[in-house]
């Protein structure tokens, strides 16, 4: 690892600064995927700016409801934080699950939330050293012909990576949006933050050099609205997901009034399954519905040669998790 | 000590299955322990004596070693699959600041044959400036076209991966008998056939026939501590140096420095206080992709500082070994009441650049009614690191291959698979351990609620799987010198170079001496891990117990003697007549006894010491089965699965590991083998795989993210029933574990993934995008 000094500032305004100072400096928060990146010589930051010293901006680290039952979570929650939310109800319960489920408890106590957002790709060409493909400048992608058995079946291209973002998912579902310190204050819907291959293969989200994301709000839940998230692994400790959804339904006077359901680790970006959604809506929950649901939740993929798997794997998994969040008891 | 062989009449077998044999040892043998010895110590479950220093931090391993000015190696390596060296230059590195000492591993003109081979090394002050030395070392490479996958490195066309004929390389780790090869065709050099009768009249006799093809991946041992080795040159002429290595076999460590660099054996002192694991990959002074030994020592010389060579976890995946992967076409011949009339096996497997991809004796030595039976084997090489000797060396692999294969005969003749297999087995032992596995188990209830979920195609399966396992004593004579110390002060010392490789050995060996002297556990200290102690054996072939705990044993009864004619002077009786009593009182006949503390305070000088070995195993196998040449360890694992046939996700929910080990040394230490063996079996199974990139040549999940092994939320029930055999093939009657236990695990999964979708899935690992291909659902 390159030798890196350590700048700890005290205000929001003194680590936009910092950040700003020179290329090479970069913000920490938790440090999972940064300090990650920097042993295997992926980012080779001079300086690294703490976001974790700032004092003056309570809002990174507040997990409060306002009174019309918005919520509002600081970028420096963090994932265990998030995981043990008792005051999260039903219609939160996505989000938690989500945190819950991402990586291991050691990492969740140091990952925030919004380095979780911010991670890079787990592609493990992009993650060799020694490999150059397209995400790192180079002239192509080394998946597309290479295994890419974890990589996209929907949205891909020309790089096939999936997001890793499990909370994205999660936020997704539950229409967040996401706030930004920069030269100017400024809020998106979280769908905005993404940034797709096709229109820039070499990043994954829509900061400038020196914005800091400051938090995420997620609107107050209509009545009878629920929410749930699901992943499916190879392997159950410590893994990352070969698919994942959350899916946020409100159920009133047994019709489905409305329902988004967002895939994760299927596309590289946080995916909208609408076609699933659309098959729900106005509809009265039963068994035969979340099949036909299930089934349009992978609508327009277009696997590559090996991970085709992925598209009956999603579909089984979104079924699953309508089952719950539905309260449709699952056939035997 | 001269004279002729004793014979004991000794009491032989298993429970229920007991005999009188007559055994004869050689001078100097106690009698046997056989199924009349009632030990008090040995065959408890006791918690291992240094468990403390391992959970508290107190054990210190190689990578723990800071020695007083030591530097920090670091070995520059191939980054292409297969090239020619055009030229290298150190100069700059040598220059670098902080860097002690530099050599070059390969020299304009060679050829690097995979991804990771040595190139070059830098010894530094810090990791820090022997990173940045090591990217200033010019090398210019000629690309050359290479192979990595096992079936296209068969193909006619595929580059050769060896220009010139290759040397088999051999540890301590591989199953004696298996290897040796005839000439290599392209890149495929076929081993030594199995063969017994006529494999294919066999076939053309039968009524019924299976054939298919199973494949088994790469699968890397990722040891918890990673190769590492410290060597300290200890004077000034450099001719005695110090070692601390992560080894599973410290004197074949010592053997190869000492010829590395032209020293006395007895001038290289080998230390492995500690070793987080090894697998088979640990022995001998290099790593089987790696000369870590030369590297460390020549720059410990060159730089005349300590040297620490450390690899990282993308260097063990890559250059410490494997267990190479296999491609078994399995061929089955049966009449339609089920009696197996051929067994056909052609396995191939790549071990990297290196040798020994066998498939084991499974398909040849466990279900020998079948009168004709033919194994043929090949290594193919491809330019991937080689593979080297790992828990069972071949076995898992052919047991996954001949195991699923009778699963699907089974099913095509509409028989019990655990019946087939009961029918064509004719080890004793065996067949006991699948017998009480069909009742613990509850094997036929588990195989009609599987049958119920699939006919009304529920979401969630269950199913349940059998499989075998066999091994041999390979218990070594001669190879372990133990000493046995008795001090004024009544202590009790056992000593011996031996490494712990994890097993817990250390607390086995102080069992042993606190059993035949009768003595506390806890007045008992063990001195291992170095190479003052003692000539030992290395921790492969699950051979430590059997080679060590008899020479414990013959040590502490030669102590044992001298101390009894010491008492035999304090009570003025012959020798002859005093007892030895518990505690170790020595009593006269008048009723005039000794307690031990004041026996031991008439010992004269320093102390009683005796060292002792084992000899060659008693007769030829006083226990042999089958026409086998030496013992045979069985074993049999149930396992219950239970699978979503939404996502393809397999879990293994139970496994039922039925074992023989020769005489039970220590319950506790003993279950935890078969615990690490399983939990590795189901890895194998369901997760664990070395993904290649084909076109570049690198390992893409060499780290512990995507190279998965199993978790704790992964790991199963797992149920241990032992089935306790006296051998009486050494005094202690041990005989071993670790490699049996891992064995059957995978073999089982799979049948129990095949009994809970109804298709096989022919390939490990059983990942998600398998099942659901079995399930027909990717189509
Ligand atoms: C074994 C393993 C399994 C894992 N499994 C999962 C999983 O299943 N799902 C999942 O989602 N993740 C998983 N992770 C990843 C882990 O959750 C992320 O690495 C972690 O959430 C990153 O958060 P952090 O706070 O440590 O970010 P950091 O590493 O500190 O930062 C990441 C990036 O974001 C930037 N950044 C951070 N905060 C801000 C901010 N407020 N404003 C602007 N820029 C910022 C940093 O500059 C950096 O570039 C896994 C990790 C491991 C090691
Ligand atoms: S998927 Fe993206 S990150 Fe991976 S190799 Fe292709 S371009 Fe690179």
């Amino acid at each position: 690892m390159k030798p890196f000094s350590l700048i700890r500032p005290a205000s929001l305004d003194e680590a936009r600064a910092a950040v700003t100072a020179a290329p090479e400096h970069v913000l920490r928060a938790g440090g999972v995927d940064l300090i990650d990146q920097m042993k295997e010589g992926l980012a080779r930051p001079s300086a690294l700016v703490e976001l974790r010293t700032v004092s003056d901006a309570p809002a990174l680290r507040e997990l409060a409801r306002d009174g019309d039952g918005a919520w509002s979570l600081g970028a420096l929650v963090t994932l265990a934080q998030l995981a043990a939310a008792s005051e999260f109800g039903a219609e939160l319960a996505a989000l938690r699950e989500a945190a819950g489920s991402a990586a291991t408890p050691s990492i969740r106590s140091m990952a925030t939330l919004g380095g979780n957002l911010l991670q890079r790709p787990r592609c493990w060409y992009y993650r060799h050293a020694e490999l150059v493909c397209l995400k790192k400048g180079g002239s192509h992608c080394l998946a597309i012909n290479g295994d890419h058995r974890y990589h996209a079946i929907l949205g891909g291209g020309p790089s096939w990576i999936v997001h890793p973002s499990t909370l994205a998912s999660a936020l997704l579902a539950l229409d967040a949006r996401v706030e930004l310190a920069g030269a100017e204050a400024r809020a998106l819907p979280i769908a905005e933050l993404f940034v797709g291959p096709k229109e820039d293969a070499t990043r994954e989200h829509r900061l400038a050099p020196g914005e800091i994301l400051t938090r995420v709000t997620i609107p107050a839940a209509a009545p009878g609205q629920r929410s749930a998230y699901e992943a499916v692994k190879e392997k159950q400790s410590h893994d990352w997901p070969l698919a994942e959804v959350a899916v946020n339904v409100t159920v009133e006077s047994g019709t489905i009034k409305a329902a988004r359901v967002a895939l994760g680790h299927v596309a590289p970006i946080p995916w909208r399954a609408e076609a699933a959604e659309a098959a729900l809506v106005g509809q009265q929950p039963s068994a035969a519905l979340i099949e036909r649901a299930a089934a349009a939740a992978t609508e327009g993929a277009k696997p590559l040669k090996r991970n085709a798997y992925k598209i009956p794997l999603t579909r089984g998994l979104v079924r699953a998790t309508l089952h719950r969040a539905l309260e449709v008891a699952s056939p035997a | 000590m001269a004279g002729a062989d004793t014979r004991h009449t000794l009491t032989l077998g298993f429970e229920g299955a007991l005999k009188k044999v007559s055994v004869a040892t050689p001078p100097g043998e106690p009698r046997p322990w056989d199924a009349d010895t009632k030990t008090q110590v040995v065959g408890e479950a006791v918690p291992r004596v240094d468990g403390h220093l391992k959970t508290s931090g107190a054990a210190k391993y190689t990578h723990d070693i800071n020695l007083p000015d030591m530097q920090h190696a670091l070995v520059l390596r191939s980054p292409h699959a297969c090239a020619v060296i055009k030229s290298i230059d150190i100069k700059a590195a040598e220059n670098a600041p902080g860097v002690s000492a530099c050599v070059a591993l390969a020299k304009a003109s060679d050829r690097v044959l995979f991804v990771g081979q040595d190139v070059a090394a830098v010894a530094a002050a810090t990791p820090e400036a022997a990173r940045e030395a090591l990217a200033r070392i010019q090398v210019e490479y000629e690309k050359q076209p290479f192979v990595v996958a096992l079936e296209k490195a068969m193909q006619d066309d595929a580059p050769l991966v060896h220009t010139t004929a290759v040397k088999e390389r051999r540890t301590e780790g591989d199953e004696p008998g298996a290897g040796g090869g005839a000439k290599a065709r392209g890149n495929i050099r076929p081993a030594p056939s199995m063969k017994k009768g006529d494999a294919k009249r066999g076939l053309r006799q039968a009524k019924v026939t299976h054939e298919a093809v199973y494949t088994t991946q790469v699968h890397t041992h990722t040891a918890l501590e990673t190769h590492s080795i410290v060597v300290r040159w200890d004077d000034a002429k450099q001719a005695r140096m110090t070692v601390w290595c992560s080894t599973q076999s410290i004197f074949s460590v010592r053997g190869e420095m000492a010829e590395m660099f032209g020293l006395k054996p007895q001038d290289v002192h080998v230390i492995t206080n500690f070793l987080g694991g090894g697998f088979g990959a640990k022995f001998g002074a290099s790593a089987p992709g790696s000369r870590l030994g030369f590297i460390a020592g020549e720059l410990a010389r060159l730089s005349k500082k300590p040297v620490s060579l450390l690899l990282d976890r993308r260097e063990e995946h890559t250059c410490t070994g494997n267990r190479p992967d296999s491609h078994q076409r399995v061929t089955l011949g049966a009449t339609e009441g089920g009696a197996l009339t051929a067994i056909h096996v052609v396995g191939h497997g790549s071990a990297g650049i290196g040798t020994g991809a066998g498939i084991g004796r499974n398909a040849f030595g466990i279900y020998t009614k079948c009168p004709n039976i033919l194994v043929e084997s090949a290594d193919v090489f491809t330019h991937a690191g080689p593979g080297t000797a790992f828990r069972a060396p071949g076995h898992p692999q052919g047991a996954f291959g001949i195991e699923s294969a009778l699963n699907e005969l089974a099913a095509k003749l509409g028989l019990d698979p655990l019946e087939l297999r009961i029918a064509h087995n004719e080890h004793p032992v065996r067949r006991r351990q699948f017998e009480l596995g069909r009742d613990a188990f509850q094997w036929a209830d588990k195989r009609r609620r599987a049958a119920d979920q699939r006919g009304r195609n529920t979401r969630m399966r269950t199913g349940v799987g059998v499989a075998a396992s066999i091994w041999g004593d390979f218990g070594r004579a001669k190879a372990a010198s133990v000493t046995v110390t008795v001090t004024p002060n009544g202590g009790v010392e056992v000593r011996n170079g031996v490494q712990d490789i994890g097993t817990g050995i250390g607390t086995v060996m102080a069992q042993v001496a606190a059993e035949v002297l009768r003595r506390p556990l806890s007045t008992v200290t063990v001195k291992i891990g170095d190479s003052e102690l003692g000539s030992s054996v290395g921790s492969g072939g699950s051979q430590t117990t059997s080679s060590v705990t008899p020479a414990v044993r013959n040590a502490a009864e030669q102590v044992k003697a001298r101390l009894i004619a010491l008492a035999a002077e304090a009570l003025e009786a012959p020798a002859a007549k005093i007892t030895w009593g518990e505690g170790g009182v020595a009593s006269a006949r008048k009723g005039k006894s000794i307690e031990f503390a004041a026996l031991c305070k008439k010992i004269k000088g320093e102390s009683i010491s005796e060292s002792a070995t084992r000899p060659q195993t008693y007769g030829s196998h006083p226990m042999k089965f089958l026409g086998s040449p030496l013992y045979q360890i069985a074993g049999v694992q149930f396992a219950e699965v239970e699978v979503d046939t939404w996502t393809g996700v397999a879990r293994a929910r139970k496994v039922l590991a039925i074992h023989d080990c020769g005489r039970v040394m220590n319950e506790l230490t003993l279950r935890s083998q078969i615990n690490g063996g399983v939990i590795l079996g189901t890895g194998y199974a369901l997760m664990e795989q070395r993904v290649m990139d084909g076109r570049s040549g690198v390992m893409l999940n060499a780290n512990l993210e995507s190279y998965k092994c199993l978790g704790a939320r992964d790991v199963p029930e797992i149920e241990v029933l032992l089935t306790e055999v006296h051998v009486g093939n050494n005094s202690t009657g041990a005989v071993g574990i670790g490699e049996p236990a891992t064995i059957p695990t995978a073999a089982a999964i799979a049948g129990a993934v095949m009994d809970a979708i109804g298709a096989p899935v022919r390939a490990l690992p059983i990942t998600p995008d398998r099942v659901l291909t079995a399930l027909g659902a990717t189509s």
